[in-house]
């Protein structure tokens, strides 16, 4: 059997994710070869180091994209997040600061802003019938008026020792390890039972070897990348709350009736109210979720640069928003993936990282990211055949 | 041989490895009107597709002969400019649009410097309506300002002005009011003796058998017959169509009819747009017990406002009490009807019935999830037996559980609709044009679960504007006309006329 350019092509188009990957694979590639250099030992890009640097880099813009997915699968958009992650970032930092309130104290007073905040934003777009556009747009001024207004215009430092952990801290190596192994057994249980379930029911599912190849190619990623992070100091704590917040989301994407109610809502939302379904308080739940999530990332830059500073996020929301149309997601709602937009965020982190390697110069790196963002997704379309 | 016009033959289309259509022959003589007919997926849309060029010379294999030529189209551009027009079930508007301006959509006639020769297009337009008896169309107005009917009108006012030698009308009575047909029907006739060929596809035999010369049956994408309608008749057609004999085309299964569980009282319903127009006008009735209560009237006679107010998703003014099973009741939302045991299949399927992207199976199980889930999660299993056992039940064709709807024909994706209604078990069950553009067989089975349902004391409310149908299944019939309840009589001994009387609300010269 040859494998022709229509078998691939199909492959592709089943597998958005092995595509994702493998364009990592070759920007990868392409800078470790640039940042080769013989009297430094080896290439600069491939380095421990930088590989959890490139991490805690995209943590923030993947913690706004985990949430902003649901957003856009829901048919809306949210332009707020820049804003409001810089909100609650500064919020944060003075309640740390300038008050020394307990970590505990300043993260619940965070976290309920934030998803009160998304809430709030969500019932203007849901029940009052703004478009979600408009009233994120409004949002996004508001949000940065009041930072700019909460820190004085000056930079809140500096931030405290608990907080900082959030951001700067590392797992220790015994703990990273432990996690790896029950991830991998989780998965692996999860693969079983799903094949399980699916020959009860006569679904078409792959063949053994195949499963196990699957399985032991996610084995050997978890343990490549578990393994590459201890040799620097260990996996970021910013990176551990991702991956968390990946497992949730997925979890509540692809098992919950509310992420089922999400798919549906983008999908034909007349359909779906008619069914009997409330589809305002979906919309309205989904727009709190994302506020969680910048209370999240506003959390976690603070702690990063152990200060509160009034530009903070600024520009985030646009990350967030390309990461999801480059990980799969449809801008017309009803499709897409939190692992997709993860890679999609992982993607514009390694082009960031790679080219202030190189030293190129800030113009060209956002003319370079805004290019793939275009050809990305006209990859995607050309790839499904949705050429008209 | 006679020459033809068009000469379809041997015309093979594959969809990804799978034969959609297997060397189908059609042929149309000028002048001549072919009927097309076979169930839903039987290939007559994908044949008008390659005959159009929708999909282009290339795709496919066979030839086309156009006027003893070889036609290799390869856009809708071309064979528009050949002369070949169709006309789609959906109708192609933009509603913003003047009448004037969708009829010259693409051709506007424009004046030195490109401007758009408003006062020629409007008076062209005003002429083709005069040609097609519609005096009274404002050309100038939006066309969302008239009916379905007299859009699908329009369309063919569009089609004649391209010069169109031969019209393909899919399905163009199934959103028109008996009046609309008739002047379309007539319309046709006048055209055919113009000289102009026309393809007539559409499920109502009766029509095709009133002005198809010759009928072309194509069943499961490979050509059965070609005969002249002179020999045939409508039960030779269904014969020929499902492969099988249709004995009863109405299963009617005896059921017992109980006390009254739902009751309208003086229910009014105001236009949206137009807030002055009122669309339901003081209607009251009684729902029982295993009754199915048909409700029949002409298109725009406020039957599907109706049934939106008691479903709860009017989003105009309403007024009116709702009672279920004796006690008030309020429904201020789809979610609130379902809660207490209502359930409504909408008209509109595409828009209104299913979420496209999804699966089948999770297009069923919508309105129910919660039952499926065990401390949060959804139980795959449960939800695929549950899917399965649906499936099973209501004869669904589909490959695999979770293939996306979107993917199955018109009258599957009905039936999940209707599984999806019937799965939170309502007590009352609204079907508003529960077949429309649904095929013979899937009709069937449809009908034959109201029956059932009708049997486990479900209280039905069909709205339809197929009369054969009311009659068929009904057990008692409403009629309504310009919002209002015109008539409301047992099925025994009713006629198609005594309703159609009664909807333009002349009772009295029938009575007389």
């Amino acid at each position: 059997m040859t494998l022709t350019k229509k078998d691939v092509r199909n492959f592709l188009a089943t597998n958005k994710i092995v595509a994702l990957l493998l364009v990592i694979a070759v920007i990868w590639a392409f800078f470790g070869y640039m940042t080769y250099d013989a009297d430094l030992g080896g290439s600069q890009f491939l380095t421990a180091r930088n590989f959890s640097n490139l991490l805690r880099q995209m943590a923030i813009t993947g913690m706004l994209a985990s949430a902003m997915v649901f957003v856009i699968v829901a048919g809306e958009i949210d332009l707020s997040v820049g804003s409001l992650l810089g909100m609650l970032g500064g919020i944060a930092a003075v309640l740390d600061v300038t008050y020394h309130w307990p970590l505990a104290g300043t993260v619940a007073v965070v976290i309920l802003l934030g998803i009160g905040i998304g809430l709030f934003v969500g019932w203007l777009t849901a029940y009052q019938g703004i478009p979600s556009f408009i009233v994120t747009l409004g949002g996004m001024l508001v949000f940065r008026g009041a930072v700019l207004g909460l820190t004085g215009g000056i930079t809140v430092a500096p931030a405290s020792e608990p907080l900082k952990v959030i951001g700067q801290g590392y797992l220790p190596h015994l703990g990273g390890n432990v996690l790896a192994v029950m991830l991998f057994l989780l998965l692996v249980v999860l693969a079983f039972r799903t094949r399980a379930g699916r020959i009860k029911h006569a679904l078409p599912v792959s063949s053994m070897p195949v499963e196990l190849a699957r399985l032991a190619a996610v084995g050997v990623v978890i343990l490549g990348f578990v393994m590459t992070l201890d040799s620097y100091q260990g996996v970021p704590v910013p990176v551990l709350i991702l991956l968390v917040i990946l497992g949730v989301f997925t979890i509540v994407g692809d098992k919950t009736v509310f992420g089922r109610r999400i798919y549906a809502v983008g999908s034909n939302m007349e359909a779906t109210r008619l069914s009997g379904v409330d589809v305002n308080l979906v919309k309205m739940a989904v727009f709190g979720l994302m506020g969680l999530m910048c209370a999240f990332a506003g959390l976690t830059t603070t702690a990063r640069l152990a200060a509160g500073t009034p530009s903070a996020g600024t520009g985030a929301e646009l990350d967030a928003i390309a990461s999801c149309f480059i990980g799969g997601t449809s801008m017309r709602g009803g499709v897409g993936t939190v692992i997709g937009a993860l890679v999609g965020a992982l993607i514009m982190a390694s082009l960031d990282n790679g080219m202030s390697m190189l030293g190129v110069e800030t113009f060209w790196q956002q003319i370079v990211k805004g290019v793939i963002l275009v050809l990305a997704v006209w990859m995607d379309i050309v790839s499904s055949g949705n050429t008209r | 041989m006679a020459d033809y016009l068009l000469e379809m033959r041997g015309i093979i289309k594959e969809f990804s490895g799978v034969r959609a259509i297997d060397g189908i022959d059609l042929t149309v003589r000028p002048g001549e009107c072919v009927g097309l007919c076979g169930e839903n997926g039987a290939g007559k849309s994908t044949l008008m597709k390659v005959l159009s060029a929708v999909y282009p010379h290339g795709t496919w294999e066979g030839t086309i002969l156009w006027d003893g030529r070889e036609l290799k189209a390869r856009s809708i551009r071309e064979t528009e400019e050949a002369g070949i027009v169709i006309i789609h079930q959906e109708l192609m508007m933009v509603p913003h649009l003047s009448v004037a301006e969708n009829i010259f959509l693409g051709s506007e006639p424009t004046t030195f410097g490109g401007f758009v020769d408003y006062d020629a297009m409007n008076a062209r337009a005003a002429e083709l309506m005069k040609q097609l008896k519609m005096p009274d169309v404002n050309v100038a107005l939006p066309v969302m300002a008239y009916s379905g009917g007299k859009q699908q009108l329009i369309e063919i006012a569009k089609a004649l002005n391209k010069n169109a030698r031969l019209l393909i009308l899919d399905e163009p009575t199934s959103a028109l009011t008996a009046a609309e047909t008739r002047t379309l029907l007539d319309l046709v006739k006048e055209f055919k003796a113009r000289g102009m060929a026309c393809v007539y596809i559409s499920h109502k035999l009766d029509e095709v058998a009133e002005i198809a010369d010759t009928v072309t049956v194509i069943r499961d994408g490979t050509h059965v017959a070609t005969l002249p309608m002179a020999d045939l008749d409508t039960d030779r057609i269904i014969t020929m169509m499902v492969g099988r004999e249709m004995k009863n085309l109405y299963p009617r299964t005896p059921h017992e009819i109980g006390e009254v569980v739902f009751e309208a009282r003086d229910v009014s319903v105001w236009d949206t747009t137009n807030t002055e127009r009122k669309l339901v006008d003081g209607v009251s009735f009684q729902l029982r017990r295993g009754e199915i209560l048909g409700i029949a009237g002409l298109v725009g006679a406020g039957r599907t406002e109706l049934a939106s107010h008691l479903f709860g998703c009017w989003r105009g003014e309403h007024v009116g009490e709702i009672r279920l099973e004796g006690r008030p009741i309020r429904v201020h939302s789809p979610l609130d009807a379902v809660r207490l045991g209502i359930c409504m299949v909408p008209e509109d399927r595409k828009r209104h019935g299913i979420v496209p992207l999804m699966g089948v199976g999770h297009n069923i199980t919508m309105s129910v999830l919660k039952r499926y889930t065990r401390s949060g999660l959804i139980d795959d299993e449960d939800e695929l037996a549950a899917i399965q056992a649906e499936i099973l039940r209501m004869k669904i064709k589909t490959a695999q559980p979770l293939l996306p709807i979107a993917s199955l024909s018109g009258g599957n994706q009905q039936k999940a609709v209707v599984a999806k209604m019937l799965m939170p078990e309502p007590k009352v069950l609204i079907l508003d044009e529960p077949t429309r553009g649904v095929d013979v067989g899937a009709k069937y089975e449809i009908y034959k679960l109201i029956f059932d349902l009708a049997e486990q004391g479900v209280a039905v409310l069909m709205i339809s504007s197929e009369l054969p149908e009311v009659l068929g299944i009904s057990d008692r019939v409403l009629v309504m006309g310009e919002g209002k309840l015109r008539g409301d009589f047992p099925n025994t001994g009713l006629s198609q006329e005594k309703i159609l009387a009664a909807a333009l609300g002349k009772q009295d010269k029938v009575a007389a």
